[in-house]
């Protein structure tokens, strides 16, 4: 079986609205995050992956299988929507075992795999409970449960993090890097860029509706290296430190930390920066703690790329 | 990537055909249909004129309880295809009180709580979807349609001293094979009706409505053109002269009102078909929120 999720030139428009435009990606094992502002197209790229919306064109195929055959497919995938709805009345427990006998899954089997599900996300206790009775979190975490219970071998999660407190936050981040550690194909969208692109093997960046960037996060920076780069300097005499690095012109931007005891300081020309941070060190006239880029990472590169008018909301 | 160590298996077990996965929806339908109160209080009072039928025919075929009730007519209560016509009639619009409550209960849930991408999110089809839900209030509506119907028709033919039987398989097959085209259209109009009116009591009124409005404008279509084409519009004209002529009782319409059987199934077959597109254009995952 084909272990890649590929959309070869997929374009999907809701009427005279764009959703999508032309997307051809190759997706491999791991974890992935899909990113971009609201409306960009990531949901609309995550149902297209799982039938859920039909593309105007182009062709999909999650390893191997099209999204159009979805009994097929959905044993293979499990989807956790950014929706916070439900089925009307349901507990916890019924809601997973439900969706495992609708997987065809044995009552024994649903069972077991309700059980396990449940207590991977640390709802064991509240199984028992309507979900309309749950926090936001709670919630979130069931949904999460129901789309890992039957075991797929590709995870795609809308928005996951949304509503979780920074404990279950946590829990969830350390169950994906788990699921991904394993082997799991997991796709996951969300605006907590800090703390989900730590995990990433690989980010999509997307902006109304077309693809900006893809590849690893290194390999996204270094396709914008021309772009200025941030870096954190943590010191005891932060301005005396920014007058010094603006007096050469490929320093383009400082800013002081909000301790006071630190200054962001953004280069066009990383050698050179460096260089002089050296020389500047060796005058001894500043004490430096550390030197850190400050945004070698998603959010960093995607406010590059699709602007700050598209932060991290 | 971090791949480290390919340990994870998904699951590679048993699974059940994709065609039985729609009897879990079924079983859940049946399950949601029935945990209403006034489900059951529907149902029981959808039992009662078998009751009524049931104490008829027992008078009709015991002599002594007849003399016990002040020497009714024999001939007073004949059990006949007219008897069972007004049994069928009851049962049947009984049926639409049900499927009005029972229908929207099945549906217009998932709707307003944007359920169904979840739901479709499964091995199974829309087509697999509706298909659960329909055996979900085909079932509900057998047992108080013909079943009943049926257990009378045992009745009858266990007590009559005659071969009553033999001589009125017509009536049998008419019953059941009048209730199932009864029921099988409630049924689809009333999934039909609630995919499209997301608050429930609404949707209740609606499928009332989508019975009886349309008769009202096939009256009115019948009195300003004098056809009796308007009729086509009135399901319950249709399904009446049908039923009669299905478990052979005289007809009631004059003959100038009279309607081909062909006429009143391609009627019902394109109303069917008409119900299948609301519910193709309204049951799907799509979701116009866009990340």
């Amino acid at each position: 079986m084909n272990d890649q999720i590929i959309f070869e030139n997929v374009s999907k428009f809701y009427g005279e609205v764009l959703g999508v435009n032309r997307i051809s990606l190759s997706i491999p094992p791991g974890i992935t995050t899909l990113v971009g502002p609201n409306g960009s197209g990531k949901t609309t790229l995550m149902n297209l992956m799982t039938g859920l919306v039909q593309p105007s064109s182009g062709r999909i195929s999650v390893m191997g299988l099209s999204p159009v055959n979805a009994p097929e497919l959905f044993c293979i995938l499990g989807y956790c929507a950014q929706f916070d709805s439900f089925p009307r009345g349901i507990t916890g427990w019924q809601f997973i075992f439900d969706s495992l006998m609708l997987h065809g899954m044995s009552e024994a089997e649903a069972v077991e795999l309700t059980i396990e599900s449940l207590e991977r996300v640390q709802l064991g206790d509240a199984a028992g409970r309507k979900i309309a009775g749950y926090s936001k979190g709670m919630r979130q975490k069931v949904r999460l449960a129901q789309a890992v219970a039957h075991h797929p071998r590709v995870l795609v999660l809308d928005e996951p993090l949304n509503g979780l407190d920074p404990m279950a936050r946590a829990e969830s981040i350390a169950l994906f890097q788990e699921l991904g550690r394993q082997g799991m194909h997991l796709l996951i969208s969300s605006h907590i860029l800090d703390e989900v692109d730590r995990i990433s093997d690989r980010v999509v960046l997307i902006a109304g509706g077309y693809l900006v960037a893809e590849g690893s996060i290194q390999q996204v920076r270094h396709e914008v290296q021309e772009k200025p780069m941030q870096v954190l300097i943590r010191c005891d005499r932060p301005a005396l430190l920014a007058a010094k690095m603006f007096s050469v012109n490929h320093c383009v931007e400082a800013r002081l930390h909000a301790d006071g005891k630190g200054v962001f300081l953004r280069t066009g020309d990383i050698d050179q920066f460096y260089s002089m941070l050296n020389g500047i060190a060796a005058e001894g006239l500043v004490k430096m703690e550390s030197v850190a880029p400050a945004d070698d990472d998603a959010s960093a590169i995607y406010q590059y790329l699709i602007g700050s008018s598209g932060g991290t909301s | 990537m971090s791949v480290y160590k390919h340990i994870y298996r998904a699951y590679d077990g048993k699974v059940t055909p994709v065609w039985t996965r729609v009897f879990v929806l079924a079983r859940y339908g049946f399950a949601e249909a029935w945990s209403s109160k006034i489900t059951i209080g529907l149902f029981t009072l959808c039992l009662l004129p078998p009751i009524v039928f049931l104490i008829g025919i027992y008078l009709a075929n015991n002599s002594i309880a007849r003399a016990l009730m002040g020497g009714l007519d024999p001939q007073g209560l004949p059990i006949n295809a007219r008897f069972f016509l007004i049994l069928l009639e009851v049962q049947s619009w009984f049926a639409l009180a049900l499927t009005s409550w029972i229908a929207p209960r099945l549906i217009t849930f998932d709707l307003a709580d944007n359920a169904l991408p979840i739901l479709l999110s499964h091995p199974i089809s829309r087509f697999g979807y509706v298909l659960g839900k329909l055996i979900a209030l085909l079932a509900s509506l057998s047992v108080v349609t013909w079943t009943p119907c049926l257990l009378l028709f045992a009745y009858q033919s266990y007590s009559s001293p005659l071969p009553w039987a033999a001589a009125n398989l017509q009536i049998a097959a008419g019953l059941l094979a009048g209730e199932l085209i009864w029921i099988a259209f409630l049924s689809i109009l009333g999934l039909a009706v609630s995919s499209w009116v997301k608050w429930r009591v609404a949707a209740t009124g609606a499928i009332f409505a989508a019975v009886f409005v349309p008769a009202g404008v096939g009256g009115i279509v019948t009195g300003v053109l004098r056809t009796k084409w308007g009729f086509l519009l009135n399901i319950p004209f249709m399904m009446t002269s049908l039923w009669q002529r299905l478990l052979g009782a005289p007809e009631s319409a004059r003959a100038n009102f009279y309607l081909p059987t062909g006429a009143i199934v391609a009627t019902l077959v394109l109303a069917c078909f008409i119900c299948a597109a609301m519910l193709n254009a309204r049951i799907r995952a799509r979701e116009v929120v866009r990340g």
